[in-house]
């Protein structure tokens, strides 16, 4: 009844028409659209997760196509955290940017420990201050475990890396990175897409429409692959499966001499500016108060690269590390530089780098409480 | 700011709440001006002092008319001030081209700079409006708004700012001076419409553009299907896209506890061009039609008068739209258009005979290829593309199957609407399901990047 009248007393001031599209509908009305609007909202990705296939095999890693998939890394991690003892998060470095997935860190300790009890979380082009936001807003099922983290300090080896120069550039995952506070001088997203990714954020909803972009549409928005693909079944791309994960290298394995690498003076930055060591350090802080048992790895940099002034500079810059991490009770390992010839770069090893690398740690006194304690051991 | 981005939602959420306890209080129309002006500001602050240039000249004009005598005397300083400001900003720069083009026909090697000027976006819609109170004001039909405020705010208020629509001071001061009320039926039909906008800007409009855009940009590299299908794309894009603008902001401004006036009424299902503009951006057809139309003589001098008259004005309106001669072919061939469906009207046949479905096609049909003229950038492209629509033979236009279905969908419930099965329409579980569909096909499948108005640019 009070619906007729207000329509009546709209039809009389305005001759009837809210406009020719008008879909007019009651307060009561409303209300109900946006419960079922939220409802929506709450119940598609949690569908979804049931209907995609999902079995991740031995020996894991997220797809490189889905690289800046979050949606799809949080899902990851809530396998992972249910099934593995422990999870190594770190960039293309964990990932294995130069060997095959049985080649990688992960799979070098599971191969030394006798069964799968690690799990490659490693995505590509994950510095600090995006791994920050990444684990922050997207790895919450990462509670409670034992958390291997990988420290590469390329990321501080200048003032670019470290997202310190002023002059606009293409970085990694601009996503996940700080969209306010701290500002970043080199990040001139206009505040519109800031408030986006702020928002994308905080309803799941739209990291999963992000998802089925990434995974399912060619990194195109829906309308524009359809424009590309004018005839195919979006219900057929979509339910065709997620990308296989990368059996191989993304990169040529070869050496970095013969690669055609020069040595190189990296412009280090001092680590109490650092903007990246300052999101490392947030991200640990995340980590801890989730109740997640840390083990940091100081990645071996290819100190052979490195001119005699910066290695010098990298060699205090990583005391540095080292000195906070032992400050703050965090267990660490400072990996010792392998031999030239298992180096790719400047930071990411070959095969024979990794083993070199597993095994080290392995017998690390450091990594053996880490491990004994998720295992219930008691080292003393 | 753009209507559909999470920066006027932040926008709206500071104003609104702000704006609801004002109301009715003097600082109601200070806040709202306050408001608008940022909201100007944030696409560009130089474009502040325009804005309040033009509405300080055309409010001191009237107040000189009151005080000073000598009406006719202010009322052409002040047209002159305000079309001369649009003249400047919009037109520099293509007299400056056809100038230049003049001279180097004759055989001059010298050549007029180019002016270089940035257009400030809203201009022609703030400028007709300031023209408008004038004019209304010299004839006698509004009253002088005392207010400099109040009177600033109506030019720039800013859910019609930018893109219309083109409000005359009859309408919006009277519900400036009082205490606007808001009911929840306003909220609910504000949000409506809203939604109903935003769907068709978002989902819609950006969507065709996609494939319009992708075709008129490279011509030449497309046959026959595909220049039909980007000339049909386009129709229905700047149709979605400027209607959705309208929807919108008359669903802000509705929230708000204002009437702003209808700007769309299924311009696709007129049956001839005078029924067409009486349908299409309304506010804009009305303006000519009191304030060019009628002062040249209207239909009041005979046929040929008539019909020269409402050419005149179409053409003017064409280059109302841009500075461009695809924009007076534009409006010249709407004027042929109306000539010619007013003739065929005259015969009891056509009138009688002809199925109201046959008309609307054929009006849609030369409207549609009159939107080549309107979105080629340049004569060279849209002679090339109408060349190329007859001449060339079958190929794959590649039109996404989608976008084809989202249109048909729009057309049929237009169709519905205007149809005696309207009530289907009125059912609440069809509303209630079109709303929640609405929603989440925008949050699912329309695209992540807000594009500009297509009306921004006039």
């Amino acid at each position: 009844m009070r619906e007729a009248t207000a329509a009546k007393r709209v039809s009389a001031a305005e001759g009837g028409t809210l406009c020719t599209h008008e879909v007019r509908l009651s307060g009561r009305q409303w209300i109900l659209a946006i419960a079922l609007i939220a409802a929506a909202f709450l119940s598609l990705p949690l569908v979804w997760q049931g209907i995609e296939r999902f079995r991740p095999a031995a020996d894991y890693r997220i797809p490189y196509a889905l690289s800046s998939d979050y949606w799809f890394f949080g899902r990851y991690c809530r396998w992972a955290a249910s099934r593995a003892d422990t999870l190594v998060i770190g960039d293309s470095v964990v990932w294995g940017q130069y060997v095959g997935k049985d080649q990688t860190l992960p799979h070098c300790l599971n191969r030394l420990a006798g069964r799968d009890r690690f799990v490659n979380m490693g995505v590509d082009g994950m510095h600090p201050a995006a791994l920050a936001g990444l684990i922050e807003y997207y790895g919450r099922a990462i509670s409670g475990k034992n958390v291997i983290v990988y420290c590469n300090l390329l990321w501080m080896s200048s003032k670019r890396h470290d997202l310190q120069v002023e002059k606009e550039f293409q970085f990694n995952h601009p996503a996940l990175v700080p969209q306010f506070s701290p500002k970043i001088p080199c990040y001139k997203a206009s505040y519109s897409r800031r408030f986006s990714i702020a928002v994308q954020r905080l309803v799941p909803l739209l990291a999963w429409t992000d998802h089925l972009r990434v995974a399912y549409f060619d990194q195109m928005s829906i309308p524009a692959w359809t424009v590309k693909n004018p005839y195919d079944s979006l219900l057929k791309a979509a339910l065709r499966g997620l990308p296989a994960p990368d059996d191989g290298p993304h990169q040529e394995p070869v050496q970095w001499t013969e690669r055609g690498l020069a040595k190189q003076d990296f412009p280090w930055v001092q680590l109490d500016t650092s903007f990246q060591w300052r999101s490392f350090q947030r991200m640990l802080e995340t980590l801890q108060a989730r109740g997640n048992r840390l083990l940091v790895v100081v990645g071996p940099f290819n100190e052979h690269m490195l001119e005699p002034g910066s290695l010098e500079a990298y060699a205090r810059l990583r005391e540095g590390v080292a000195a906070w991490l032992r400050e703050h009770g965090i267990a660490h390992y400072v990996a010792p530089v392998l031999a030239s010839e298992d180096y790719a770069d400047a930071s990411h090893p070959l095969s024979k780098g990794y083993a070199v690398l597993a095994k080290e740690l392995f017998v690390e006194a450091a990594f053996a409480r880490f491990d004994a304690e998720e295992r219930g051991n008691h080292v003393p | 700011m753009l209507f559909n981005s999470w920066i006027f939602v932040v926008f709206f959420m500071v104003v609104y709440p702000v704006y609801v306890v004002l109301r009715g209080t003097p600082f109601m129309v200070p806040w709202l001006l306050l408001a608008s002006y940022a909201f100007y500001a944030w696409l560009n602050p130089l474009y502040l002092p325009l804005v309040g240039y033009a509405t300080a000249i055309t409010y001191f004009a009237a107040w000189l008319m009151e005080k000073a005598g000598r009406r006719k005397l202010w009322l052409i300083l002040s047209l002159v001030n305000s079309l001369g400001l649009l003249g400047f900003f919009k037109y520099a720069g293509f007299a400056t081209d056809n100038l230049n083009a003049l001279l180097g026909h004759m055989g001059a090697s010298y050549r007029i700079p180019a002016p270089g000027i940035l257009l400030p976006i809203g201009i022609s819609f703030f400028t007709f409006r300031t023209v408008s109170y004038i004019i209304d004001y010299y004839r006698g039909q509004v009253p002088r708004e005392r207010s400099l405020i109040r009177f600033a705010a109506y030019v720039a208020f800013f859910p019609q700012l930018l893109m219309g629509p083109i409000e005359r001071s009859t309408n919006l001061l009277p519900q400036l001076s009082g205490a606007p009320k808001i009911t929840r039926q306003d909220i609910a039909d504000g949000l409506s419409l809203f939604i109903v906008g935003l769907f068709k800007k978002a989902a819609l409009a950006d969507y065709l553009a996609l494939y319009a855009d992708k075709v008129f940009d490279a011509p030449a590299q497309f046959k026959a299907p595909a220049l039909v299908l980007a000339s049909f794309a386009y129709a229905w894009q700047i149709y979605f896209d400027f209607s959705g603008y309208t929807d919108m902001a008359r669903g802000i401004g509705q929230m708000m506890g204002f009437r702003l006036m209808l700007n769309f009424s299924n311009p696709y299902l007129a049956t001839d061009l005078g029924d067409f503009w009486r349908r299409w951006h309304i506010s804009l057809s009305t303006w000519f039609k009191d304030y060019v139309y009628i002062p040249l003589g209207g239909n009041r001098a005979g046929q040929f008068n008539t019909y020269k008259n409402m050419i005149l004005t179409m053409v003017i309106s064409g280059l109302w739209h841009g500075a461009a001669w695809t924009f007076v072919i534009w409006g010249a061939l709407h004027a042929a258009g109306r000539v010619v469906t007013r003739e065929l009207e005259r015969a009891a046949f056509y009138r009688e005979k002809v199925p109201k479905l046959a008309k609307q096609m054929g009006v849609f049909a030369f409207v549609t290829f009159a939107w080549i003229f309107f979105r080629a950038p340049t004569f060279h492209d849209a002679s090339l593309i109408v060349t190329r629509i007859f001449t060339t033979g079958w190929a794959d236009p590649a039109f996404p199957v989608l976008a084809l279905v989202l249109v048909l969908a729009v057309w049929l419930y237009e169709h519905l609407y205007e149809s005696q099965h309207k009530w289907m329409l009125a059912l609440a579980p069809a509303r209630v399901a079109i709303v929640v569909m609405m929603a989440v096909y925008l949050t699912v499948f329309a695209g992540s990047g807000a594009q500009p108005f297509i009306y921004f640019q006039f």
